[in-house]
């Protein structure tokens, strides 16, 4: 394989792998948030505001995975 | 009559949308026509600006080597492998083939010194809080006009959040701190979009943009970096305060095995763990937030290219929200970690 073949295959695979986890983690807190939500109505503003705070946590994981891939394509 | 305008305008935004889809990267590819604009290139480290002698040896203007190599090029641009190879070169060449570049780049030599457009971009948005709270605060009237009260807002939802993770004695105290650091991770993040930072620039030999005069801040590693260590520093500053140094023996947790008690050595164990995370912080913190501003950069300049015209604007909206949660979020985390190093619970 060529060493640019390479790179491009490993920009690919690092962005795909990488937001799996991101992916199925902002699915798990939606599914809280949405049950919490169905629960218990009126706490819905203080409810949607954790959620938001914690996806943008599982979101930062996908995009050190995104950063990998722009180097991998970009600077190496 | 007002039903048609707005009818008019959408009418304009969906041609808009159209146009551009046919005649960007995607539509050029399925109906195989010439793209409307060429492909965007990606700088990671920031771009010195200020000495025009260093400038011109970024740009790669003036020197004979790179003058002989730009009509190179042009004239490969078509073909595929060496157009990427070249781009390679662009932002490799500083650090590979000329390591003078490298300490041209450093704000910290004196004698080489370069004021990088992210460090303009860092300036400007402290101009702008300077100027927005400086004239907020300068009349304090017990009836605040509408400036003074728009101030008065932001701070008491940022002191009320600070208050409900620390408690309201401690919170008033590490206010500034936080206030600033939340304020200047926003400010760069929002002001970021405003678009003479896209247009103002320095532009090569072919017509497009080299180096942009200014850069949001959040897409040099260094300014995470710097608010980063702030923000360690901060809490660990105020855990050595609250409990004296009596704060390290959470990280070297020798005192049962010193007594010699075999259940010791998970305590040191916990301590090791607790100090690597500590550590860590710092790393995921720097990461967080220049992921997050950089992405959202390269989303802007991608959409562009695949769809040209009015799609990027939803990318717009999302960076605002994606601003406005960053910096929720760096505020938020340094509170919360305050609030761990200050507690005093016993085990």
């Amino acid at each position: 394989m060529e060493a640019e073949a390479a790179k491009f295959l490993g920009a690919a695979l690092a962005i795909a792998l990488g937001v799996v986890g991101p992916g199925v983690g902002i699915g798990i807190l939606g599914a809280g948030a949405m049950g919490a939500i169905g629960r218990n109505p009126e706490a819905a503003p203080a409810i949607t505001t954790n959620m938001i705070l914690a996806i943008a946590f599982a979101e930062a994981l996908g995009i050190y995975s995104l950063i990998v891939a722009v180097i991998l394509l970009f600077v190496v | 009559m007002k039903k048609k305008i707005t009818w008019l305008v959408i009418v304009v935004l969906v041609a808009l949308l159209v146009t551009g889809f046919i005649n960007g990267a995607i539509g050029s590819a399925i109906f195989g026509q010439e793209r409307y604009l060429e492909k965007p290139a990606i700088h990671l480290p920031p771009q010195p600006i200020f000495p025009q002698s260093v400038r011109d040896y970024h740009l790669g203007y003036g020197t004979e080597e790179h003058s002989t190599e730009k009509p190179e090029k042009e004239s490969h641009a078509s073909d595929e492998h060496s157009a990427s190879g070249d781009k390679h070169d662009n932002l490799e060449s500083h650090s590979t083939e000329k390591p003078t570049d490298e300490h041209h780049a450093t704000p910290l030599g004196l004698m080489d010194f370069a004021i990088t457009n992210t460090l303009v971009s860092a300036w400007f948005a402290s101009l702008v809080m300077i100027l927005l709270f400086g004239l907020g605060a300068r009349k304090k009237q017990l009836i605040p006009g509408r400036l003074q009260s728009i101030v008065e807002m932001m701070f008491e939802m940022l002191l009320g959040f600070a208050s409900s993770v620390l408690g309201p004695e401690l919170a008033r105290k590490v206010f500034p701190v936080i206030a600033t650091m939340f304020f200047f991770v926003l400010f760069n993040a929002w002001l970021a979009l405003l678009p003479f930072y896209q247009f103002l620039g320095f532009i090569n030999e072919s017509g497009s943009i080299e180096a942009h005069f200014i850069r949001p801040a959040g897409t040099d590693l260094n300014m995470p970096l710097a608010l980063a260590l702030v923000s360690f520093v901060l809490v660990e500053y105020w855990g050595i305060k609250s409990h004296g140094l009596g704060y390290f023996k959470k990280f070297f947790a020798f005192g049962k095995i010193i007594r010699l008690k075999p259940s010791g050595i998970i305590d040191v164990f916990v301590g090791l763990l607790e100090l690597i995370s500590e550590l860590v912080r710092i790393v995921s913190f720097t990461f967080r937030l220049f992921g997050n501003m950089t992405a959202g950069e390269i989303l802007v300049v991608m959409v562009t290219f695949l769809v040209p015209f009015i799609a990027t604007q939803f990318v717009f909206g999302l960076e605002i929200l994606v601003g406005l949660i960053q910096s929720i979020i760096f505020a938020g985390l340094t509170l919360v970690f305050i609030s761990v190093a200050t507690s005093h619970e016993e085990h």
